[in-house]
């Protein structure tokens, strides 16, 4: 191993999957209740959108830090 | 460099806001209501329906067409009205919201998977199978084009984030050409409606196809042929001889593209972005022409168009979903099922491409190019039978959709294969290259 490795983000994955896994089951358990206002369409659309937009950054952080747990990094070299 | 952003921008916002229908694929359809019934009175065909947009329940005619006893009650649906006789009536009910099963919600899970890999990667791509793969599995047309494309955006933003990290995002380039393709859209758009108009939906599909099957074939085996003389020889990326030419063309405004490191007349970027918006409204695919067009026209490498792609499907992405939802048509659970892997896909596949040379991602480009195009080709024939130009045979044009549909999945897992193992190979090579450097540098 080389000097520079970094510990490995084990809190910052659970944290992430703990809140990910959350909100995937809070959303599939009231999903009647979504779909009721999230297909009202006009200034609803907000609704969908946004609820993306925050999937994409909690899971998203999530499997990027999982990815770097299981030592999958860019190769040297790159990034700024 | 960063007067020029904001300038762009600014053109972003304005284009779209004189551009209301400024969105990829087609536009929602608007003669249509959701809403579930609540009632059915089967003597009088008539319903209680209570459109989701009011909330007020109201009784409607069923069309003579559509059996009562076939209308489920409680559900979502999209229901079609048209008042050909004095009378508004109910003439077309979809049912909205497929049923999720088991064996849907693995497969949702692995084409987004794949699906994520190769858009990290290529820049565009799983667009392409979504679709199709989600309305194979039930859901209407407008809400599987919609579902798609609200879980494009998001996917997009972060395989930009990380290709800007590994310093492969031209921003500049990529909001020159979302301008651009934007007019692209609306211009694709309109001939989309009027082909639709003129021809209905047999000829419209038959348009479609014949674009991808022309396009990808021609520019998928210029693009595979390229990548295939570059691994041949140890030839590092060279600009393309089109774009040396087009960078000579000294008409102001000059642009530096920096992390292209290109300059070049933006009347020559004009273009690119103009058909990549076409090809997005026309065929759902517009990377499959932004990046080719921005490494053979402008010149960049594959590397930084592919991740300049990213950021152009994350614009046109976002505006188009706005529309979409602001029609009702999202099926959030088809959104955040996809994105729960193809958020690591595309992660995957971004990081995959800093392993990779330049060749490797033309030539998953242009495999899976010529793969859609021998798909879509495949079934040109059921749609000359719709405009009853040919007769087919009912479970011959039953097997061409299906051929047409596992080639798409074979597309899919082609690239899949060729990105994993190139990925693969490339950080075994660079851990050897680290183990040797740390032994050498011990001893």
């Amino acid at each position: 191993m080389s000097k520079t490795a970094k510990k490995k983000p084990y809190l910052r994955a659970l944290l992430l999957g703990a809140l990910s896994a959350a909100s995937y089951f809070y959303l599939f358990t009231h999903v009647n209740l979504v779909m009721e206002y999230f297909v009202k369409g006009g200034w609803y659309a907000a609704l969908p959108i946004l609820t993306a937009l925050y999937f994409s950054v909690v899971h998203g952080s999530f499997a990027s830090t999982i990815l770097s747990i299981a030592g999958l990094q860019a190769a040297k070299g790159t990034g700024h | 460099m960063k007067k020029w952003i904001v300038l762009i921008l600014a053109a972003i916002f304005i284009t779209l806001a004189f551009a209301p229908a400024a969105f990829a694929e087609s536009a929602p359809p608007a003669d249509f209501k959701i809403g579930s019934f609540t009632a059915v009175d089967a003597a009088s065909h008539t319903a209680t329906f209570v459109p989701s947009e009011t909330g007020v329940p109201t009784t409607v005619a069923i069309d003579e067409s559509i059996n009562p006893a076939d209308v489920k009650l409680d559900d979502k649906a999209m229901v079609s009205f048209s008042s050909t006789d004095g009378a508004e009536a109910a003439t077309e009910i979809t049912p909205m919201f497929l049923g999720l099963t088991r064996d849907k919600l693995i497969a949702l899970l692995i084409v987004g998977l794949i699906g994520g890999l190769l858009s990290g990667f290529i820049g565009s791509g799983g667009a392409f199978v979504l679709t199709p793969a989600m309305m194979s599995l039930g859901a209407p047309g407008a809400v599987a084009v919609a579902s798609n494309m609200c879980h494009k955006f998001p996917k997009a933003m972060v395989g930009t984030y990380k290709r800007f990290r590994y310093g492969q995002v031209d921003v500049k380039l990529g909001l020159v050409l979302a301008v651009s393709s934007i007019v692209g859209v609306q211009v694709g758009f309109q001939i989309q409606k009027w082909i639709l108009d003129s021809w209905g939906s047999a000829g419209s599909d038959l348009y479609v196809s014949f674009v991808f099957v022309i396009i990808l074939l021609v520019v998928g085996l210029f693009v595979f042929k390229d990548a295939m003389t570059m691994s041949k020889g140890d030839v590092k990326a060279k600009t393309p001889k089109l774009a040396l030419r087009l960078q000579k063309i000294k008409i102001p405004p000059m642009i530096h593209f920096k992390k292209a490191d290109v300059v070049i007349s933006v009347w020559v970027t004009l273009p690119v972005g103009f058909f990549t918006g076409l090809l997005a409204a026309t065929i759902a695919v517009g990377g499959f022409v932004g990046v080719p067009g921005m490494v053979y026209v402008i010149g960049a490498t594959a590397m930084v168009a592919s991740a300049t792609e990213l950021l152009i499907a994350f614009v046109m992405g976002m505006w188009g979903s706005v529309q979409w939802a602001m029609a009702g048509l999202v099926d959030v659970r088809l959104v955040l099922i996809i994105l729960a892997t193809s958020l690591v896909g595309v992660q995957l596949g971004a990081l995959g491409t800093t392993y990779v040379k330049d060749y490797t991602i033309k030539l998953v480009m242009g495999t899976v190019m010529v793969i859609v195009a021998v798909s879509r080709g495949v079934k040109i024939p059921v749609y000359l039978d719709h405009l009853g130009i040919v007769s087919l045979d009912k479970s011959l044009a039953g097997a061409l959709d299906a051929l047409s549909f596992w080639t798409l999945i074979a597309a899919l897992l082609t690239a899949g294969g060729i990105i994993s193992a190139a990925m693969i190979k490339g950080i075994v090579r660079a851990r050897v290259e680290e183990k040797e450097a740390a032994a050498a540098g011990s001893a």
